[in-house]
């Protein structure tokens, strides 16, 4: 278009822009060109200056509401009305272009869907788990009025979950600001038993009265709340419990036998309790009923207190805990007798909602801190596959811009773009959405026995989760439509039909690359934690413990009677599958131990030696294959206390050389009970390896033998002929102890479980690893599209002028190794420190070596090449003459 | 039937649309008015009376013609309606009865 110079060949510009102001839009086309041919006609008559004047004073006559009045429903063609741009058959087109875009690139579909799905399900499964743990007992009535009573010894970080006995009798007499109290003694399995029925069970029994069904809510089958649980040899049960009893509801009246000799009578029964409380009971047992049961038991003391015994209190309306702090300051310095626990402890009152972070009767406790990190990575895993998913979706929509352009020029709106480019994020989200849920629910169960949490599938159609799902599924279109949706769609239809590269290149690949060293780095830490903890994990697994773990059977010994024990020896070693039979308190390496302070009183000052004591017979050492290194061992029928040490002890005792120390006298704490040293054995471990090893004495002690051990003949026997052995021993077992629940477990498995801990971390963290590496692939793999679709041309030039495919693969992919080696750098002494502090934690441990973490970078540098080769391996074959041809 | 009132100008304008030898629009319309009434008339005036006639169903008009000295924007074409040529012929008989109602020499009367 040429350009005329002087300005008079055109109409006063302001004239023009009052009359554009002024005049109703549908007329304006046709009422200007009239204008302005008659100024055209003026100026060739009666020159430039009359030409103006006269435009001007044409212009203000239409100052006339006919002319001015704007006319919605004009049948302009250019003015259609916006039709109504969500109507259904609009939302069909929307959903019908969404769903030819997906299937038209079916491969990049499924590749966004999926990373978005493993986000998301990720993201659900973290809530499921996080909502779960924090939901422990809210449901309770009274929930923010009900504390536990916490004894605190000074020095002691952690409070401690129980408390005196007496201190219900003390608290209900004696302090007004609470309504109720309701104490808990837990036992873990008690011999639970309907004889008539044959039915005989080992189950944990928790000891209370009626004050805990009136703190607590409690939904009652039959039976009355305010007598169920108040008079000896009364007992409550669940309906599943009654069941299993009985194979009936209808049990009030009827008969349970505890222990041995305890007949109860079922007062109660009660509706299940919820997978979410701290107080899982399913048989209640009224309090005065334990005194009978363990007569020793001091239901009324203020010596000493276990963590089984527990005191819930009921606050009065409006009273905080930190009132009543100077009451139970008083009950102290009343009741205890002790000066140095009274300075030294106090009791603290904890809140229902808090009981599940600590110890409780749940058998689990949940772990604020892993929480907090679960919930950061669930958020963190999110937003990275979000952002994936934008990105992608970006890169993509860039290929689209002719169609926008097309779109624009044919008379798309805005609006309509955006609705558009929404329908289609919303449609990919919404599958990967249903497919998340499908791939939560597949992994439910996994993932609950990961976390140890006892999930059901129905956890995942609960409210809250249908909630969470559908915002998250908002968010998710709205944060992956709305950025190509305005981005593209404000683009001029010129810009995207003439050029499809989007400005500001240079600095969203910025963006992406930064956002590839973030989920790299975060891939590498992951990686290299993998690595050390399942070296970790093997040294557990085959260290050398000093004794030999295989093929050993552990049983309980419901009694000690040495008689009977003699007999079920003498009856397993008759079996040609047993080599060897050993009772004991415990097996060589355990949970619990039996700690005891000994003297060597040898030099004036005596030296005192916190022991290990091992209550065992005179077969343990063959049983367990542990080796004597000097003395001998106990002989069987022998009276006189003897005692054997380990090499630890020794060296406590200040004795270099084994045989030094055979028949040295060592005395049992201050008293003069004392027993001579009659052999020494090599170390073995004695604790899970998380700790050290403590100085150990090994006694034969009859009335503590607690369990048995059988070592098998056949270190590999094959399945048939282990159920073969075990159905020996459980029948001589059963022959020996009628009515009693036989259970064994295997040695090696045992103590396996010592490092279930490390085991479910290991497994936590390799799949953190694999979502992780696959989310960040993602990112890389949505990178390499970006920047091979935007280097079309520099490639196709490249190779016309002679570059080879190997070289320009070369050269894609080495842009991408630059974020990855930036991740390796920043990652490798995050992971390191991480690693270091992990390792704290225990005594027998891996060194950090370097390599490891070279192996990890060499993954991830391995992992980057193989993603990013894909797009740079295609962008290289592409015949030039094609990417150079679309201009 | 309705019958609409049409202004003595809106009458002209109508007129001169129907009596347009060419495509009638705007400029061309203000032209042959000022031609044929020997009056100065507005454009505004003109278009404000082409859009009413419009309005009222006594035109129609389409889009087109752009030329380079209008910006190229589009000429509106007017072409007189079946219901605008009908008021035309009523106002024309109308006025016929009324000219053939005058007495023989009134007219001269009332015209010295």
């Amino acid at each position: 278009m040429s350009t005329n110079n002087k300005p008079t060949s055109q109409p006063p510009r302001v004239a023009d822009r009052l009359l554009n102001w002024l005049v109703a839009p549908h007329l304006r086309e046709d009422l200007l060109g009239d204008l302005h041919e008659v100024y055209a006609r003026q100026l060739q008559e009666v020159g430039p200056g009359p030409a103006r004047r006269f435009y001007w004073r044409q212009t203000l006559t239409y100052l006339r509401p006919s002319i001015i009045k704007r006319k919605p429903t004009d049948q302009h063609p250019a003015d259609y009305p916006l039709p109504f741009l969500l109507s259904p058959a609009m939302i069909r087109n929307y959903v019908k272009i969404a769903w030819r875009n997906l299937t038209h690139a079916k491969s990049f579909s499924l590749i966004n869907g999926f990373g978005l799905t493993l986000g998301l399900a990720c993201a659900l499964l973290i809530f499921v788990v996080v909502s779960h743990e924090t939901s422990y007992d809210l449901h309770h009535k009274n929930a923010d009025r009900i504390y536990r009573v916490e004894t605190v010894n000074m020095g002691n970080s952690e409070a401690h979950a129980g408390t005196y006995t007496e201190m219900t009798a003390v608290l209900r007499n004696e302090v007004p600001e609470i309504d109720r109290v309701a104490p808990v003694y837990r036992t873990s399995g008690q011999s639970i038993a309907v004889p008539q029925e044959g039915k005989f069970f080992k189950e944990p029994v928790a000891f209370a009265d009626n004050d805990l069904f009136k703190l607590l809510d409690y939904e009652w089958v039959s039976g009355d709340a305010n007598t169920a649980l108040t008079r000896p040899n009364q007992v409550v049960l669940t309906e599943s419990h009654a069941q299993k009893l009985f194979g009936t509801m209808d049990v009030l009246g009827k008969t349970v036998l505890l222990g041995d000799d305890h007949n109860l009578s079922v007062t109660g029964v009660l509706k299940d309790h919820p997978a979410t409380t701290n107080f899982p009971f399913d048989v209640l047992v009224s309090l005065p009923t334990l005194k009978r049961i363990s007569p020793d038991y001091d239901t009324h003391g203020w010596g000493g207190f276990g963590d089984n015994y527990q005191v819930y209190t009921l606050l009065r309306q409006g009273i905080r805990p930190e009132q009543l702090a100077n009451r139970f300051r008083a009950i102290q310095v009343k009741y205890q007798q002790d000066p140095e626990t009274i300075k030294n402890q106090h009791f603290e009152l904890n809140p229902l909602s808090q009981l599940h972070y600590g110890y409780n009767f749940s058998g689990r406790q949940a772990n604020q801190k892993l929480l907090t990190i679960l919930s950061l990575i669930g958020a963190f895993v999110l937003l990275i596959a979000c952002i994936n998913f934008i990105n992608l979706t970006t890169a993509k929509a860039l290929r689209r811009a002719k169609e926008v352009g097309i779109r624009k020029a044919v008379g798309s709106t805005r609006l309509t773009l955006i609705y558009q480019f929404i329908t289609e994020a919303g449609l990919l989200t919404f599958i990967a959405t249903l497919l998340a849920l499908l791939l939560a629910r597949t992994m439910l169960p996994a993932a609950a026995n990961m976390m140890g949490l006892p999930l059901k599938t129905r956890d995942l159609f609960s409210w809250p989760v249908g909630t969470f799902v559908t915002l998250l599924f908002i968010m998710t279109t709205l944060l992956a439509g709305t950025y190509p949706a305005f981005r593209l769609s404000g683009m001029s239809p010129i810009w995207a039909l003439k050029n499809n590269k989007l400005p500001r290149v240079a600095g969203s690949i910025t963006f992406r690359q930064s956002l590839v060293v973030v989920q790299f780095t975060v891939s590498m830490i992951l990686i290299s934690s993998t690595l050390f903890i399942n070296r970790q994990l093997s040294l557990f697994k085959n260290a050398d413990l000093g004794f030999n773990k295989n093929a050993v059977i552990t049983v309980g010994l419901p009694n000690n009677d040495p008689g009977k024990l003699q007999t079920l020896r003498s009856q397993l070693i008759g079996s040609p599958q047993i080599k060897d039979v050993s009772f004991s308190f415990n097996s060589p390496s355990a949970e619990s131990n039996w700690m005891q302070g000994i003297q060597y009183r040898k030099s004036t000052q005596p030296v005192e030696i916190r022991t290990q004591m091992k209550m065992v017979d005179a077969h343990f050492l063959t049983t367990y294959g542990i080796q004597l290194i000097a003395g001998e061992a106990f002989r069987e029928g022998d009276t006189l206390p003897k005692l054997i040490a380990n090499e630890v002890f020794l060296k406590r005792m200040g004795i270099d050389k084994p045989e030094k120390a055979i028949g040295q006298l060592v005395y049992f704490g201050d008293s003069q009970e004392s027993a001579p040293i009659i052999g020494v054995v090599k170390t073995f471990h004695v604790n899970s390896l998380h700790q050290g090893i403590d100085p150990t004495l090994l006694q034969v002690v009859p009335k503590h033998y607690y369990q048995a051990g059988i070592r098998l003949a056949a270190e590999n026997a094959s399945a048939e002929t282990l159920n073969a052995t075990i159905a020996t021993i459980e029948s001589i077992w059963k022959a020996t102890f009628p009515n009693k629940v036989f259970s064994y477990e295997f040695l090696d498995e045992t103590l396996a479980r010592a490092y279930h801990n490390e085991t479910r971390t290991a497994q936590l963290i390799e799949t953190a690893t694999l979502v992780a590496i696959l989310i960040a692939c993602l990112g890389l793999f949505g990178l390499a599209t970006f920047s091979a679709e935007s280097r079309t041309k520099e490639i196709g030039v490249r190779k016309v002028l002679g570059a080879s495919v190997a070289s320009i693969v070369g050269l894609l992919s080495g842009d991408f190794l630059k974020p990855v080696l930036a991740a390796i750098l920043i990652a490798a002494p995050i992971a390191w420190y991480g690693i270091s502090e992990w390792l704290k934690t225990f005594e027998y441990k891996i060194n950090v070596e370097w390599w490891v973490f070279g192996l990890a970078g060499l993954l991830a540098v391995g992992i980057a090449l193989l993603t990013v080769s894909f797009q740079s391996i295609r962008a290289a074959l592409m015949n030039p003459v094609k990417s150079l041809r679309t201009e | 039937m309705k019958r609409t009132f049409l202004g003595e100008f809106e009458e002209v304008v109508l007129l001169v649309v129907a009596a347009c030898t060419e495509d009638a629009y705007g400029v061309i319309i203000w032209e042959q008015l000022q031609e044929q009434t020997g009056r100065s008339i507005t454009i505004s005036a003109v278009h404000a009376t082409l859009y009413r006639l419009e309005e009222k169903g006594y035109l129609s008009s389409q889009m087109g013609g752009a030329t380079a000295e209008r910006g190229g924007r589009r000429k509106r074409f007017f072409t007189v309606t079946a219901l605008g040529s009908r008021a035309l012929l009523e106002i024309q008989e109308m006025r016929q009865r009324l000219w053939q109602a005058i007495p023989q020499g009134k007219l001269q009367l009332i015209g010295q």
